[in-house]
């Protein structure tokens, strides 16, 4: 009997192979069968609703997150700026469901997705007009993101916004191009001034001031933020008001051809997409999504989307014979620690040599990097760092800048891809001619993310009105490609 | 009559025995011909109610507009579908054309029909190739729901309509409409008889559609090819207005207080239908809720049982078919060519197609009823005498009026004025098929202001 007793006490039964003992096991049995039957009742419940009318219940079994058989606009690519078209879409649109919007994106955990691995700065400092409009549009909507981006019982946004603004630094042979660029920037509202080098090391003593001819610091609307919570912000909104979300990968289209000819003589094939082939992650299965307008948010990948449509594939002197001109380019991210470096008012400092430094958080951290040089682009297979490229081109010039930087501990690092446009490195946002319902935006080389807001709210212009209304992005039409009339910025980082 | 029927049941062999090149051409060719001989139907020569009788099949003036505008529609349907079934497989499209020419043949012997119970036989037998042409060859998913509901909301009517005819066979010795006008009134004084009247009249209200129970209409039509949607606006639904009319013979002297109810129920649909057209993003929803609004004028003008009434219902059902089946067209060249029924998305059209920015606006003034149109002149006629019945009627056919303006001056301007969104641009042009099309439709239409008497019905 105290055997039994014994037994049937968990805490003094020896670690036995898992099997029923006698005693316990009329009790278990009970309660299995009970159970049992609470899930065949439930299972039963659940199979008499949905095969009511009015449900979705099929006798085949549907893969779980197929897209739906027909969009009105599907935007390829879920990153900021394909997030921030859906919400304007849906912002634009007249009557609730007036605009069925699909958003495919291939990765959910976003682990190579340029918007995530962004330094998530934004400047007006540009000299493209085009530009510095967005910037300012942009910062317009993320300092009052709580009034657009609001979703009923959820915390605020909190996007996290330094507003220390961005620093640029100008040798003796660029100061010219800095005056004109202050010139235009102050000429379309951007806040910002010119600094000489005296000024600047009476504001910012840590700098060393040796080779800078002029500075330019932004003193409104300039600063860094964090990207995740911007897009999750616009993914949130814009699926809370009705934008559908898909996880899979574009792999294809289905178009009808037609023959047109152009101004001089020749044919070329102009395809209208019906159906975008939407694969299930780690399957074959795919789904001809129907639709009407295909926006193509793709970033890095837009390229290979463009390629899919025959852009680029046609005889060399014809117009279907220029490829789309984004590629994937690798930049690398260095989190550095320094204990002893420049304080809270840091701004983002970017210098004429190219190498860009902000702080990040409170605890001395600071991100840094610096573009590599056009020979040599590292390669962009995979996302690993190379410290190498730290050590032997970035910190020389950082420490020349910052002399505090001598001293200093590379924490951590990561890569990221741009969508770089290799035509001018601007964005690219419009129709193509020979595909005439896929708009792209996409091309930003690295500004995308601060230009996204803005971005969104142009394409939805374009798509729902006929035309620019806010900013007028005319010059990033895809014509100055076929034109050869690249628009280029005088100064990227 | 045969001589319409023979040939229609001889599409089957033209269809399936001609070589796959000239499926197309020799099935409109053949039907296109079946028309024009259906068109003589239209000359009355006859001294009694009834022409052209057989054994079992007759026509009369209330049935013969309705079979000629059958006949006419099948050539119309066969166009319209050229586009889009074509790359389909040679059986597919086969059977395709057999399902429509199934409909016609159905909907020949229903409307000619002068036993009533092939007339119920008939009306059953039209929703099974209708329901393969939505769950068949429609677009969406939702297709499968809308069959159900299509299906399941007629056939709920119909079952006490059998019944109630059966019911109707024992009282009366006969079924047949050449006979039963002449029968003893009968003794209508219990409940029973009250619920027997209802059964009667459910099935074609349902068919109508009456408000309350329309709701498989929007469905239905949406989910549609362009064929389906084209043969449910025109004539399907005017199968309901043609039975209610053949029923309510025999059913007085119940119907005085009966129609009360449904009269109220028809007159409230047209408005909240049209407030919802006003509301609609999906082009073709729009213009099936109008369907709506349309036919609760007609059941409105059955139900009153005057000739006014009767007169009215006809010319608006003829009309409304014509105009309802050419805007179902329209919103389908545009969905063919931008993939999208959504309204936002294809605006602006008139600058790009500019001929058939005409078709769509006289469509639309059509089917706002603009004088001299026969929309207007049967809307009239019913506005009319429900207004004899009850003057307060006239609040709400008048707003009715103002609110189908409202909406189909939306669907205009949506469609074809305001700017174009540059995705519409390169759309392909369009075909002369198209055009033919549209001109097949609006050409009776306007034949008919000049000699409305072939579409009067017997009241005149």
């Amino acid at each position: 009997m105290w055997r039994k007793l014994f037994a049937s006490v968990p805490a003094f039964r020896a670690p036995k192979a898992p099997c029923r003992s006698f005693k316990s096991s009329s009790r278990r049995a009970e309660k299995d069968f009970n159970k049992d039957l609470e899930a065949q009742f439930r299972a039963f419940r659940e199979k008499v609703a949905a095969a009511m009318p009015g449900s979705d219940w099929s006798p085949f079994e549907l893969t779980p997150g197929l897209p739906p058989e027909r969009a009105d606009v599907v935007i390829v690519g879920g990153g900021v700026v394909g997030w921030s078209i859906a919400y304007w879409l849906k912002r634009k649109e007249r009557v609730r469901d007036g605009l069925r919007v699909l958003v495919v994106e291939k990765d959910p955990t976003y682990s190579q997705a340029s918007t995530v691995l962004s330094c998530g700065g934004i400047r007006q400092q540009f000299s493209l007009k085009e530009n510095i409009e967005l910037s300012m549009t942009s910062a317009d909507f993320l300092k009052n993101i709580n009034n657009h981006l609001w979703v009923v019982n959820e915390d605020p946004v909190d996007l996290q916004f330094n507003h220390s603004g961005y620093l640029f630094l100008a040798s003796e042979k660029s100061a010219h191009i800095m005056e004109e660029n202050y010139r235009t920037q102050r000429h379309a509202g951007a806040k910002v001034a010119l600094l000489s080098p005296s000024q600047l090391k009476e504001r910012f003593p840590w700098i060393n001031t040796d080779g800078v001819a002029l500075a330019s610091l932004g003193l409104e609307n300039e600063g860094w933020f964090d990207p995740w919570s911007l897009l999750n912000a616009f993914r949130r909104k814009a699926m809370s008001m009705g934008v559908y979300q898909c996880f899979g990968e574009v792999t294809g289209f289905r178009c009808s051809s037609n023959v047109a000819e152009i101004a001089d003589g020749d044919f070329v094939d102009v395809k209208r997409i019906k159906y975008v082939n939407v694969q299930m992650p780690n399957s074959l299965e795919y789904q001809p999504v129907e639709s009407a307008v295909v926006v193509n948010a793709a970033g890095a990948n837009s390229g290979k989307i463009a390629t899919m449509l025959g852009i680029g594939l046609g005889p060399k002197e014809s117009i279907s014979g220029i490829p789309f001109p984004v590629e994937p380019r690798k930049r690398f991210v260095y989190v550095v620690h320094c204990p002893d470096g420049p304080g809270l008012d840091t701004p983002f400092l970017i210098d004429y040599s190219g190498v860009y430094c902000r702080r990040e958080g409170l605890g001395g951290n600071y991100l840094t990097g610096m573009s590599p040089e056009e020979t040599e682009e590292p390669d962009i297979s995979n996302l690993d760092v190379d410290d190498k490229f730290f050590q032997e081109k970035v910190w020389h010039h950082l420490a020349n800048r910052i002399p505090a930087f001598e001293q200093l501990k590379v924490s951590s690092g990561w890569a990221g891809f741009y969508d770089y446009n290799t035509f001018d490195q601007n964005g690219i946002v419009g129709l193509h001619p020979l595909v005439p319902n896929m708009y792209f935006a996409t091309g930003f080389s690295g500004h995308g993310l601060q230009q996204s807001p803005a971005v969104g709210l142009a394409v939805a212009e374009l798509i729902l009105d006929g035309g620019y209304k806010t900013v007028n992005l005319n010059a990033f039409d895809l014509k100055r490609i076929f034109l050869r009339e690249p628009i280029l910025e005088s100064n990227i980082v | 009559m045969l001589k319409v029927l023979v040939p229609t049941i001889m599409l089957f062999p033209t269809i399936w025995l001609v070589p796959a090149k000239w499926l197309w051409t020799s099935t409109t060719t053949h039907s296109l011909s079946i028309a024009l001989i259906s068109l003589a139907w239209l000359k009355w020569t006859s001294e009694t109610g009834w022409a052209t009788s057989g054994s079992y099949l007759a026509t009369d003036p209330l049935s013969t507009p309705l079979l000629v505008l059958t006949c006419w529609l099948l050539p119309l349907m066969i166009l319209a579908s050229q586009n889009h079934i074509n790359p389909e497989p040679a059986s597919r499209q086969r059977l395709y054309i057999t399902l429509l020419a199934s409909l016609q043949t159905f909907l020949i012997m229903a409307f000619g029909a002068t036993e009533i119970i092939m007339f119920y036989i008939m009306f059953e037998a039209t929703l099974i190739p209708t329901l393969i042409i939505i769950t068949r060859w429609g677009n969406q998913t939702e297709r499968l729901s809308a069959g159900t509901y299509f299906l399941f909301y007629t056939l709920a009517g119909s079952l006490p309509l059998l019944v109630a005819l059966l019911l109707l066979q024992q009282s009366t010795g006969t079924l047949s409409m050449l006979v039963i006008q002449y029968a003893q009134p009968m003794l209508l004084d219990s409940w029973g008889h009250k619920i027997w009247w209802a059964g009667c009249l459910i099935a074609f209200l349902v068919k109508m559609p009456l408000y309350g129970v329309h709701l498989w209409l929007p469905k239905a039509h949406v989910e549609a090819p362009v064929a389906g949607s084209m043969v449910l606006a025109a004539v399907l639904l005017k199968l309901g207005g043609y039975g209610m009319m053949r029923m309510m013979v025999m059913l007085d002297p119940l119907s005085k207080e009966l129609i009360y109810p449904f009269i109220i129920l028809a007159l409230w649909g047209i408005i909240m239908t049209g407030s919802i057209c006003l509301r609609q993003t999906d082009l073709k929803s729009l213009i099936a809720y109008s369907s709506v609004s349309h036919m609760g004028l007609v059941a409105g003008g059955i139900l009153i049982q005057t000739p006014w009434g009767f007169s009215g219902a006809i010319i608006l059902m003829i009309a409304h078919g014509l105009v309802s089946s050419m805007l179902f067209c329209l919103a389908n060249t545009a969905y063919e060519r931008t993939h999208s029924r959504t309204m936002i998305l294809a605006r602006g059209l008139q600058m790009i197609f500019p001929l058939t920015a005409a078709w769509w606006f006289i469509a639309n003034l059509a089917n706002l009823a603009l004088p001299p149109l026969p929309n207007l002149m049967g809307e009239l006629m019913i506005i009319t005498t429900l207004f004899n019945w009850s003057p307060w009627t006239i609040a709400l056919t008048g707003l009715g009026t103002l609110i189908t303006a409202a909406y189909s001056l939306y669907m205009f301007l949506m469609s074809q004025r305001g700017p174009a969104p540059s995705h519409v641009l390169k759309l392909p042009p369009f075909h002369t098929r198209e055009h033919l099309l549209m001109a097949l439709h609006l050409i009776p239409v306007i034949l008919l202001v000049t000699k409305p008497e072939l579409m009067w019905g017997w009241c005149y």
